[in-house]
Formats: C-alpha cells, structure tokens, sequence
C-alpha cells in the first residue's frame, strides 16, 4: 500500500509524552498487559505508520480495534491527550483504505438510523430470543417483545429517545417522563428523523454516517429548549456535534445538550422530598461516557441520593467492556471486563446497580445482575417503592 | 527474524505470547526515555519458570534478553540494544501473599506499585516508595532502578524496603536473594541486585516490607516569589531538625502545566512552591507543620496553604504526581536529569542549569525532591525541529557538569540505564567502574543481561587490556 495519511491532527499525534501514565486505566491493557492494548501503544502504532511509514496492516487494524473508546486515558492524562479523536480518525483512515468494517457491519449500523427498519428488527430479534434461536454466548440481554408508546407532556425540555435505547429500553425514558412530571416539567419528544445519535458510526470510523445522522438529529428538536439525554453514550455524541458538523448551528444545538442528571442535579428542589427511600442499597457503576467524557457522573449522585442509599465501586470507573456496540464485536474481551466488574460490584455488598447507559445495563444484565436505571430507581422511589 | 529462536520461545511459552511482528516490536522500542533501540523478540511468560525458560532459549540462540515492566523508566533501562529478546513482566501481576502481622508482602514483578498499596490497605498498611509513576510502574521495575519517590525523603528508597528477591539469573537458575529474617546470613546480594537494572537477571517473586499508615498527615503547600528563596525554605525546614515525610519543589513553568491539568489552584504566578508533608501522630504533626509554616514565611513564603482535607491533599499529590506527563502542553518531548546534589548547593546549582538552557535557547523546567537534593531539570523540546536533539544533549551534559562539580551524582532514583551511561566515568574512576564490571560479570559472565546498559563500554579494565584473538604482538 502506498503511503497514507491519517485523518488526525499532527499536533494531537505529537502531544503524548509516553508517560505511561494512562496505563493502569486502560482497561484493555488491564486485562492484557501489553503496549498494543494501550493508549501509550496505540498512540505509538499511529505515529509508526504516520511518521515512519509503516503500512496500514493487519497488526495496525487489530491495535486500533481493540481499543473500547472508553476515553478514560484522556481523563488521566496530565497533556490531555485527545485520544478519542486520535483513534476515531485512524479508525476513519482504516474505513477509508482498507475493509475495515466489512459490508454486515455497515449494514448494521446502517440500520440504527431507521427506527422502524430498527423496531421491526428488534421484535424479530426478542421472539427469536424466546423460541431460543439466538446464543446465549452473544452475551445479549432480554429484548422486550412489546413496546408500550411514549408520550409527550409539555414542552419545557426535549428527550431524546434514540435507536437502541428506545427499542430496548423505552420503560427508561417513560420513567424519566414520569420523574420530571413529579416536578412539573413538561417533555417534548423529538420530531421525525431523530432516530439515532451516531455515537457508533463515529466509534467505527463511519464518520459520513455520524454526520447525515447528526444533520436529521439537528432538525427533530428546534427552538431553545434545553435537550435531555438518559444514554451517557448519546448525550456525549450529541454534546459533541459542534465538531462533529463544523457548524454554527450544530454549536449552539449542542450547548442545549444536558445528560438528564446533570441538567436535574441543579433541580433537585423540584422534586417530590418526602418519599419513602428504596429499601436496598444500590451501587452506582459510571458509564464511561458519563465520567471520562462529559465528566458529569457525580451528578447522578447528586440525583439519585435522596432516594437511595449508594455505594461506591472501587475500580476507579474501569469500562464494563460494553462499549457501543463493543460488546457484540468483541464478546471476549468485553466478558473479561464485565467479570471485573461484576467481582467489584460483588464487593460492595449492595444488590442493585444504577448505571446511566442502555449498553452497560444490557451487558451487565446479561451477566445477572440487577441493573437499571437511576432515573427508573427515582420513579419507583416516587411510587412509593 | 531469527526462525529458529522464535520458534523456541513459541514452544517454552504459548505461541500467541510470543510477538515479531514489525509493529509491535516498534511498541517495545522505547521506554518512557527519549532513546530507542529494537527488539527482534517480545514475550510474556506467565511464571517464573516461564521466565527461566525464556531466558534458557536465549542462552541456547546466543541472544541477550532485555527485562522490561511497565515501561515507564526514564532513562532508558528497557530499550533493547543489539536485537535482544524483551521479556515482558507485565502478565505477571498477582500478589501472591500478604502477612499483615509480618508486615510482609510477596508479589510477582509485574504487580504495579500503587495497586499493592491500595491491595493492603484495609489492613493500614502501604508500600511506602512512591516514584511518582506509581499508578503505574511496576515493582519489578521498581527493584530494579532502585526506585525513590517524594515519600522516600522520611522512609528510604526501594532498597529499604525489598527483604527478599527471587531471580531468574542469565544462565536460566532460580536463586533467592535476602529472605525474611532481620539479618540474613552471608553477604547482601539482595543489596547488589536492587538498583542493577535488569544486568544481573530478572525479579520473578519479590518479598517487600509493608509500612502502617501514619495515623495523621499534614501537607502544605508554600509559594515563593524566587526560586532561591525556596531553596532556602527547604534547608531552614531540615535545620531546623525536622525530616518531613516529603518536601518538593516545583518551579513556575512546570507549576502553570500541572495547575491546567489538575486545576487544585496552583498559584500560577509563583517562581516556586514547595509541596511539604509531614505525617506521624496528631499533636506531633500539628507541630511539626507550624514549624514548616514558620520556615517557610520567615524565608519570604508568600501564601502557606494547608491542605483541608483527604481529597485536597490527594489533589495537590496528584499536581505533583503527574508533572513529567503534563510536559506536552508545552512540548511533546523532554530530557530529564536525575542528578542529586548536596542540598546547600540546591540554589548554585539550579542557577546554573537555568544559565545552561538559557545559553543553548532551550526551556528548562524544575519538579524535584527537594529535600534530598535530587534534582530533575527537564530539558522541553520538540525532537522534529532540526538540530535541536545535539543542543539538548549538549546542554543535558554541561548540566551533569555542574551537578557534579557541586559535589552531586547521576542519578538519584531513575537509574543510569542508556540514557547516562557515558556520564560514569565523570564521577567513577577506572578502578570504580572496574569492580562494579567485576560484580556485574560474577552474576553475569557472558554479558548477556540487558547489554550496554549502566556501564560504558571499557569499563572492565581486562575490557582494554585483552588481546584480540590473533593479533600479532
């Protein structure tokens, strides 16, 4: 092949020191040990082929796709490495020059952005599940068979409801409806073509897609209202599409863009005191795209505390190995992760965990334990327990 | 590639644990130094008699073995230099026993440093050395640079805290070095193995002594319009009979990078501050931290700050902690000194170094352990500028100088590795370097243990006097 450049920024590449500070909270260099399942070393591999020029091979495709873009190396990294950047761009060269992301991927992210293709799919999918055609080594969580429709109740803020999120998940937005009900606040749900964030195609170097996702995404929710996200993974790409789009408008549509708990942590007042706490003690697992990337996961604390008694996982936040569609395209590594996990969520002792992202609480489902949503602990706190 | 070598190891290990590929050997090149070499091999064995079988098949091809841990030495002790086998400790990482009562804990080379103090913390203990890479460096390779660290000032440098090491040595044979008794018999070659970098074998089990946690902790941070002004805190604190736990310095460059970094309100307009903690029983630290809030105010401190709680203590820490990595907000590379100085002379010397960069038109910065007078002056460079890599190695050597003319030596706690080697002989003689070769070559006579690195080339005395097989005389 002959030489090629990658679609990074020379001054980003050059920024590492090599420190090797990022090491230990790199989770798959966690489980592996080694320089090519770390940032330090994938930053190395990126500078092997954009400044030695080595070729785009075999080896460079592995390094680069192991990585979960959990981004807990920039949140570490005392120069602030823009790592996510730097491993989208060199996962866009790879798309770009190589088969990287073969044609069923495609396909299949190609489906997230059409939601009724995606709903349909997906009652396939769960009725498959219950006649038993589907492995369980895929590691995939139940899929509900049944989807009761939302509704809006105002137009104070946005929801955004999403791909995956609404076709697996959507009890959690009815709960996150229900909660901001208790506090008088109404919820618009978006218009047509909000069907998905493009968090993924970003993720694997479909950045054309994440773009003409971004663009539908735009227009479903006009005006001013502030723009709530219950998906970490979501609500960081949608933070995100100011560079994303290069755009004026696409700046100021994700200054609107709050995670719901840190746009609710600065409202607590709003809800409801006087409740009867939940009677068991809940483990407060942080997505990665809720602590490394928007950086606002105290907030769910902040949220869920008056509801609940917490406790804290003491892995420093290591990513679960669900990451986006990670788990599914990398089963094992994402199961090595999820065990680790789940030992540290064993060592607090509680029996219930809140976790603020449809794929972490799909993934950690699947590994049996009791996980949902902190928005969906608040409503059943509401309730009444 | 070497077939028949790699195929070898393929058999001793597991074929997916041995590695040639060209790119992942480019991975291995380089430690966090700013030289590189090249492996032809890189492999994790799993055990130590994994790690005897690499090192048997290295012996059996006539090929030198490189160790390496983390990867996070700073003076190049872990590049591979004439197409060495590395052998990777990083699979290696459970921590095999913890004996509260003994105060002992035997861990496998791979464990990294900060991970067995948090292990064994429940119990009121921790490891106490704490090089600033503690997150992630590993003890094996702690071990082998004799690694030190701003909690090294009170509590002693690795060496005082390894009791025993199982070494895999360059003819393939398990030894134990040490052992847990007070005084083991015989001479200390545990003593000789710590700090050897990698020459005399590979730590494959290490015995280290826990520490109990100091029941109270003060740090305070102190901030000086002038660096002279600082240097003189740090010896009226020690005159005045006090041994702080830490007591570090940071100058105002290095001060504004970790301050945007860490944002734990660093005053970004001091010439200097001082990171000083003093720790032991309650009333005895309240004490002991008025006395350093004295010094430092009668010495021209302008703000003593003193850290209100656990999580701004932890913060500062991390501030100090994470200095070397916040370079690349200035420049992408450095080349760091490690020169320990007798600390009256703190204030000559850092004058002079400031001069040096200053004449070669380079960014000079300042993080160091003040209060043993272990200096690292950092030179900050962008390596693709042209011509710029011979001025800073020109600068780093009249730096090394000027440490030495003051009375100092190399390298306080990173190791001489490759990065100093050829600055030995300016404060060894023929005759020091001559039984340090002699001691090396008694563990390993073929020179087969991470070659080139430590001492220079001649070192031997036999090095000049042998005769080349057949020369005419």
């Amino acid at each position: 092949m002959s030489e090629v450049h990658l679609h990074v920024d020379d001054r980003e590449l050059a920024s590492c020191v090599a420190c090797g500070l990022c090491l230990p909270h790199c989770p798959t260099y966690r489980v592996t040990g080694e320089e090519s399942a770390s940032p330090r070393g994938r930053i190395a591999a990126m500078r092997a082929v954009e400044w030695e020029h080595r070729p785009l091979d075999g080896d460079f495709t592995t390094f680069m796709d192991l990585c979960v873009q959990c981004r807990a190396c920039e949140a570490v990294c005392p120069s602030s490495v823009p790592f996510g950047r730097l491993m989208e761009g060199a996962r866009e060269t790879l798309v770009d020059e190589t088969n990287y992301q073969p044609r069923r991927w495609r396909l299949a992210y190609a489906t997230l952005g059409h939601h009724r293709l995606l709903l349909a799919g997906s009652t396939v999918l769960a009725a498959a599940q219950r006649v038993g055609l589907v492995p369980r080594r895929l590691g995939l969580g139940r899929v509900p068979l049944q989807r009761q429709p939302l509704r809006a109740t105002g137009a104070d803020v946005w929801l955004f409801t999403g791909c995956v999120m609404d076709a697996w998940q959507r009890p959690v937005h009815q709960a996150v409806i229900d909660v901001l009900g208790r506090g008088d606040i109404g919820v618009a749900l978006p218009g047509k073509g909000a069907d998905c964030c493009g968090a993924l195609h970003v993720h694997a170097g479909l950045a054309d897609g994440a773009r003409r996702l971004a663009r539908r995404v735009l227009a479903s929710m006009p005006g001013d209202a502030p723009i709530l996200v219950d998906s970490a993974g979501c609500g960081a790409a949608l933070k995100d599409y100011g560079r994303l789009l290069d755009t004026d408008e696409a700046r100021a549509f994700a200054a609107r863009v709050f995670d719901v708990h840190e746009w609710l942590a600065q409202r607590v007042d709003r809800l409801p005191k006087s409740v009867r706490r939940l009677p068991y003690r809940v483990a407060v697992q942080d997505p990665c795209h809720l602590r490394h990337v928007q950086r606002t996961h105290q907030h769910v604390r902040t949220v869920l505390a008056p509801y609940a008694d917490l406790v804290e996982l003491d892995d420093e936040g290591l990513c679960c190995g669900a990451g986006g569609a990670y788990a599914a395209t990398h089963p094992e590594m994402a199961g090595d992760l999820r065990e680790r996990k789940v030992e540290a969520v064993r060592r607090t002792g509680a029996s219930v965990v809140a976790s603020a992202n449809p794929g972490c609480i799909m993934h950690l489902q699947a590994a049996g334990l009791d996980v949902r949503h902190p928005l969906e602990l608040i409503a059943e706190a509401l309730r009444g327990g | 590639m070497d077939g028949a070598l790699v195929a070898d190891l393929q058999q001793a290990l597991a074929p997916e644990r041995v590695r040639v590929s060209p790119l992942e050997l480019d991975l291995y090149a380089r430690d966090a130094g700013i030289v590189a070499g090249r492996a032809e091999v890189v492999c994790f064995p799993l055990t130590p008699g994994e790690v005897q079988a690499c090192v048997r098949v290295c012996r059996t091809h006539g090929r030198p073995f490189v160790p390496r841990g983390s990867g996070t030495g700073l003076a190049g002790g872990a590049v591979p230099i004439d197409d060495p086998v590395v052998i990777v400790t990083t699979k290696m990482t459970r921590i095999l026993e913890v004996d509260a009562d003994e105060r002992v804990a035997w861990v496998e080379p791979g464990v990294l440093n900060l991970d067995l103090s948090r292990a064994v913390a429940h119990l009121g203990l921790h490891y106490a050395p704490d090089p600033s890479s503690q997150q992630s460096c590993s003890i094996g390779g702690n071990v082998a640079t004799n690694s030190g660290g701003p909690h090294c000032l009170l509590y002693g440098v690795t060496s005082a805290h390894v009791l025993a090491v199982e070494v895999c040595l360059p003819d393939g044979s398990l030894v134990m070095l040490g052992g847990l008794d007070p005084e083991p018999a015989g001479y200390d070659l545990r003593g000789a193995f710590v700090g050897s970098e990698g020459t005399m074998g590979i730590a494959t089990r290490i015995a280290v002594r826990l520490t109990p946690l100091p029941p109270a902790v003060r740090t305070l941070l102190l901030d000086f319009t002038s660096v002279e002004s600082a240097a003189a805190a740090v010896s009226g604190i020690i005159a005045a009979g006090l041994v702080p736990a830490a007591l570090e310095m940071m100058d105002a460059e290095i001060t504004r990078a970790v301050e945007d970094f860490v944002h734990a309100g660093f005053p970004r307009d001091a010439a200097a501050v001082l990171l000083v903690e003093v720790d032991g029983l309650p009333g005895g630290v309240d004490a002991a931290a008025s006395i350093v809030s004295d010094v430092g105010l009668a010495h021209g401190a302008r703000t003593v700050r003193v850290a209100a709680d656990e999580a701004e203590r932890a913060l500062l820490w991390k501030g100090r902690k994470s200095a070397f990595g916040a370079i690349a907000r200035i420049a992408p590379n450095y080349y760091l000194h490690d020169a320990v100085v007798p600390r009256t002379r703190l204030v000559d010397v850092m004058t002079a170094v400031y001069d040096i960069a200053k004449r070669y038109d380079l960014v000079m910065m300042n993080v160091f352990h003040a209060g043993d007078g272990n200096l690292h002056p950092l030179i900050v460079f962008d390596r693709r500028a042209d011509g710029v890599l011979e001025r800073v190695m020109a600068a780093g050597e009249e730096i090394i100088q000027a440490c030495v003319a003051a009375g100092g030596v190399l390298s306080g706690e990173h190791g001489i590795g490759l990065e100093k080697r050829d600055y030995m002989p300016l404060i060894f003689s023929a005759d020091d370097l001559d039984a340090q070769a002699r001691l090396r070559e008694s563990f390993d006579p073929d020179g087969v243990a991470n070659p080139q690195k430590v001492l220079p080339a001649g070192s031997r005395c036999g090095d000049l006097q042998r005769v080349p097989e057949g020369a005419w005389i």
